[in-house]
């Protein structure tokens, strides 16, 4: 389901976005739309027992500290 | 050979040359030069030449080559270096206004590499505002035109290298690639275009906007050519976490051996869903030829590729940290394509990122799956010749996709997933539209495989039917 403009205004207002005006909310639009379609396409899948995809990085002098 | 003929040379074809005193490397940069700035106006591949430097350069080269200094295939060879790439004390404009003054203290890693090697930069190339895109239409520094059809896009983001190498102004370009931006141009210009697997060259110095797609790679007229430019860059850099301690083999050694008893992988999904139909006429007849070749060929399966679009919410969200401080104090001076894509990166759920990195990782082990079976994978490139400059949408099997701005990136469908795996992937040129622009075939190999993908490239190269044509600009 699209987010409404005014979910995108409180976003942007709660949260310490960068102002956008109206028309320029209908031009971020498309992309908002893709990333939001492409989220909804994950419904169904399970992805809670998937391994993080981030490189492990040893820390200097041989500790098993990672990220 | 006249000095302006040396220029469609490869690299390959002139290092003996240049090592033999035959080729001096003055002579060769000034044939560079004067063709690099009668072509400018035709393909605006430059933000910033720079002969003197170049010239000052390559006299250095040419007198430690002639007192027995000879430092390898890439001494005295002109090259040019993507305007997203550190360069100290030059200008380095990441293709923005933004930064269009921005001159860095050091320079990027591979630009120092390059230097050690002995190439000879010319200057600094025209790009995709902010490397975000894959036209290089660029609304700051004009658009870059393509060799073969000036009315078309050359690819992006690294479209002034790609431009440069198609038509014999450089022997090798330096380029960036994060969702296909080497490769791109590649496809488009009808070079070579490699992205080499994510950690194996360094980042250094490169204004990366998303954290772990992005990749340096060459552009060049062979792959022989691509092999040498490699053999620079590989390697691990203790100042850069993301590259890894693999050692960097010989990538010029089995370069010539046959294909036989090797597998290719031909996708049954994803890749060829939409694509044109010369693209997909000339890349089965590039595997056709590698059977010929001796290459048994497997269909595989790579179901999670449905998901794949899921991997966009980490880069918009990637893209809005990189960009935010400039958004909040130069906005104006952003283009409208690429503001409106990055703005987009404030709506990102965190929850979406992390289900990203989880699709991410699940693509990776499906990757990591399938190429046990086979040795390499073969897709097209892109999914259509180079579209024209003015075009906003392009038309493929009845569909309707954006070339450019918010809610474009049909383009870069076949090559942005191997910046998610982070898979070594090189595009070779395989064909002509009837338009006769370029049509390319990617080549995708296992994590730090680039021998074995040099090795198929160059097989496939030596048969291939675009093999020895430039085009006439």
């Amino acid at each position: 389901m699209p987010i409404s403009k005014e979910t995108m205004r409180a976003i942007i207002r709660d949260y310490r976005g960068i102002e956008l005006s109206d028309d320029e909310l209908d031009l971020v639009r498309p992309e908002v739309d893709s990333y939001i379609e492409a989220m909804a396409g994950l419904s169904g899948l399970n992805l809670s027992d998937v391994m993080s995809s981030r490189l492990l990085r040893a820390a200097e002098g041989g500790s098993d500290d990672a990220e | 050979m006249p000095n302006d003929a040396l220029l469609d040379l490869t690299i390959s074809e002139l290092a003996p040359r240049i090592e033999s005193g035959e080729v001096s490397p003055v002579e060769l940069t000034e044939a560079a030069l004067a063709r690099a700035e009668r072509l400018q106006p035709k393909l605006n591949s430059w933000i910033t030449l720079l002969p003197e430097r170049a010239l000052e350069r390559a006299r250095t080269a040419e007198a430690d080559i002639l007192r027995g200094g000879y430092r390898g295939p890439l001494h005295g060879i002109p090259i040019g270096i993507k305007d997203n790439i550190a360069t100290a004390g030059i200008r380095t404009t990441v293709g923005s206004l933004v930064l269009s003054d921005n001159v860095p203290d050091e320079d990027a890693r591979v630009v120092t590499l390059c230097e050690e090697a002995g190439a000879i930069m010319m200057g600094k190339e025209n790009l995709e505002e902010f490397a975000a895109g894959a036209t290089s239409n660029n609304p700051h520094y004009g658009a870059v035109h393509n060799p073969w059809g000036l009315d078309h896009i050359p690819g992006g983001s690294s479209g002034g290298g790609g431009a440069n190498v198609a038509a014999g102004v450089t022997f090798a370009s330096l380029g960036t690639d994060l969702g296909g931006s080497v490769r791109l141009p590649a496809t488009f210009c009808g070079v070579v275009g490699l992205k080499q697997t994510f950690g194996r060259v360094s980042q250094r110095g490169l204004l990366v906007t998303s954290f772990n797609g992005d990749h340096i790679g060459p552009m060049t007229r062979s792959v022989r050519d691509s092999a040498l430019v490699l053999q620079a860059l590989a390697g691990y850099d203790p100042l850069d976490p993301s590259t890894v301690p693999v050692p960097v083999p010989d990538y010029l050694e089995g370069l010539d051996s046959d294909l036989s008893g090797l597998t290719a992988g031909v996708p049954s999904n994803y890749f060829f869903d939409e694509v044109d139909g010369e693209v997909e006429t000339a890349v089965r007849n590039a595997i056709a030829a590698l059977q010929e070749l001796g290459v048994k060929v497997r269909e595989v399966g790579l179901p999670s590729m449905e998901y794949v679009g899921a991997l966009r919410a980490a880069s918009l969200a990637d893209g809005i940290v990189t960009h935010e401080p400039m958004l909040r104090s130069d906005r104006e001076k952003y283009g409208p394509n690429v503001i409106y894509r990055t703005l987009a990166g404030q709506f990102v759920l965190g929850s979406d990122y992390s289900r990203a990195m989880k699709v991410q990782r699940l693509i990776k082990e499906e990757y990591a799956r399938v190429l046990q079976g086979v040795d390499f994978l073969v897709t097209p490139t892109a999914p259509v010749p180079a579209p024209r400059i003015d075009a906003v949408d392009i038309d493929v099997n009845g569909e309707t996709h954006r070339v450019r701005g918010p809610g474009s990136g049909f383009i870069s469908r076949n090559t942005s997933p191997m910046n998610g795996n982070g898979l070594p992937a090189i595009s070779v040129p395989c064909g002509f539209s009837g338009d006769g622009l370029p049509i390319g075939v990617q080549f995708v190999g296992r994590p730090f495989e680039e021998g074995l993908l040099f090795r198929v490239a160059a097989g496939y190269e030596d048969v291939s039917p675009t093999k020895g044509i430039r085009p006439d600009v």
